[in-house]
C-alpha cells in the first residue's frame, strides 16, 4: 500500500501493469521512460529484469516523481508482471503492495481467451494477498488497435469491463505511444481521488 | 491486508539513529529501511551515487523470491538473504511484517558482523515502527489543493 512519510513529505504509490504475455506492458513503460517530461532528476532508470530473449522474466520497474502537492512530493514506482502463465508466483510477488492497476489487454481476436485468462488470473492473485479488486483502483488498456484483426472495441468491453463497476478504458498502440499516458494519468488521477477520500476528516 | 503506518518525524528520527548507531558498529557502508512492497522509507550512511530507489525495489523481490522459495522446501521462513561480492556484500533482513532491513558493506567487513549487529538494530526498529502502528496519527493527508480532473498537473508526453 502507499506510504505517505510525513518526516520526509513523500508519497509513494504503486503501480502495476498487468496482462497476457506480449500485451505490450513493457512497451508501455518503455514509452513512459523515453516520453514523460519532467524535471531533471525527477525520473530513474527503467529496469528490466529480462530473459536473453527480452520476455520480462520477474518485473520492470520505473520509478517516477509527479507533482508535489502542499510541499508533499509524489513519487510513482511503475511496474510489469510477466505475462507468461508459468510465472505466476512472480506475478504474486509483484502485486504485493499495489495500489492500481493498469491492465494492458491484447485486442488481437485469437487472443480473447488470454486476455480473459489473465483477468482472472489478477483476481486470484489478488484474492491469494487478501486484497480486493473492487477496492483498488484500476484502468484497462486495449492495446494493439492497429492491428487488422483487432476486436472492436464494444467486444473487448463486454468481454472484460463487464463487472458491477465499469472502469475507465482505452484503445491503445502502445508501440506508438497512443493510450500510453492516457491510461497513466487516469490511474494516476483515480489513485490521488482516492487518498483525498480517505484523508477527509472522519466525524463521529 | 494490512499497511504500513503513517511515519512521522519523530520515528524517522527514531529509525535513523538505529542505522547509525548499526552503521557504526558494523562498519556498513549504507543502511536501508525499506516496505515489502518495494518502496524506500529511509536510509543511512554513505549512499553516494547509489540508486537507492531501485535498490529497494529489486531487494524487496528479492527476498521474497527467497520466502516463497523457502514454502516450496518445506522451510517456515528464510528470514535473511546474504549476496557475497568481490567488493561488496548485501544483506537483507525480515524486520517485521511489512519491513526489511537491506545493509550494503564492504567484503572486508564479513557478513558475521553485520549480522550480528543487525540482529539488535532490527529489534530496535521493529519496536519503532509498533510504536507507529499503535499511534493514531491525528494528521491526515491533505490533498485538497489537487484539482485531480485537471491532466494538466499530473503525467505529460514530451
Amino acid at each position: 500500500m502507499a506510504i505517505i512519510n510525513q518526516a520526509t513529505k513523500e508519497l509513494q504509490v504503486k503501480v502495476v501493469y498487468y496482462g497476457p504475455a506480449m500485451g505490450g506492458k513493457t512497451t508501455n513503460l518503455v514509452q513512459v521512460h523515453d516520453h514523460v517530461q519532467t524535471a531533471a532528476g525527477n525520473k530513474g532508470k527503467l529496469v528490466s529484469l529480462a530473459t536473453s530473449s527480452d520476455r520480462t522474466l520477474f518485473f520492470d520497474f520505473l520509478p517516477i516523481e509527479a507533482m508535489t502537492i502542499k510541499g508533499f512530493k509524489t513519487k510513482f514506482q511503475l511496474y510489469t508482471v510477466p505475462g507468461q502463465v508459468i510465472y505466476n508466483t512472480t506475478r504474486q510477488l509483484v502485486l504485493r503492495g499495489v495500489d492500481g492497476i493498469v491492465f494492458v489487454a491484447d485486442s488481437q481476436y485469437e487472443k480473447m481467451p488470454e486476455n480473459v485468462e489473465s483477468f482472472q488470473n489478477l483476481l486470484e492473485n489478488l484474492t491469494s494477498l487478501r486484497m480486493n479488486l473492487a477496492e483498488i483502483p484500476y484502468v484497462l488498456q486495449y492495446n494493439k488497435r492497429d492491428l487488422p484483426n483487432a476486436a472492436p472495441m464494444e467486444y473487448m468491453e463486454f468481454l472484460l469491463n463487464n463487472r458491477d463497476v465499469q472502469v475507465p478504458s482505452f484503445g491503445g498502440t502502445a508501440h506508438k505511444c497512443e493510450g500510453v499516458f492516457e491510461s497513466l494519468n487516469m490511474i494516476t488521477r483515480m489513485l490521488l481521488q482516492k487518498f483525498i477520500n480517505q484523508s477527509a476528516p472522519q466525524y463521529a | 491486508m494490512a499497511t504500513l503506518p503513517q511515519l512521522i518525524e519523530e520515528d524517522i528520527q527514531r529509525i535513523d539513529a538505529s542505522l547509525n548507531d548499526f552503521n557504526a558498529q558494523a562498519d556498513a557502508t549504507v543502511a536501508l529501511v525499506i516496505d515489502k512492497g518495494g518502496f524506500l522509507i529511509t536510509h543511512a550512511g554513505q549512499a553516494g551515487e547509489l540508486d537507492l530507489t531501485t535498490i529497494a525495489a529489486l531487494a524487496s523481490g528479492a527476498f521474497l523470491a527467497n520466502q516463497t522459495i523457502a514454502g516450496l522446501v518445506n522451510e517456515e521462513n528464510f528470514n535473511c538473504t546474504y549476496q557475497q561480492g568481490e567488493r561488496t556484500g548485501l544483506f537483507i533482513v525480515n524486520i517485521d511484517e511489512h519491513c526489511l532491513l537491506v545493509v550494503i558493506f564492504k567484503a572486508v567487513t564479513g557478513v558475521g558482523v553485520v549480522k550480528y549487529y543487525a540482529s539488535a538494530a532490527v529489534q530496535k526498529i521493529a519496536r519503532q515502527l509498533a510504536v507507529a502502528q499503535a499511534r493514531e496519527p491525528g494528521k491526515g493527508f491533505d490533498l485538497s489543493e489537487l484539482n485531480v480532473a485537471d491532466p494538466q498537473n499530473l503525467f505529460r508526453r514530451k
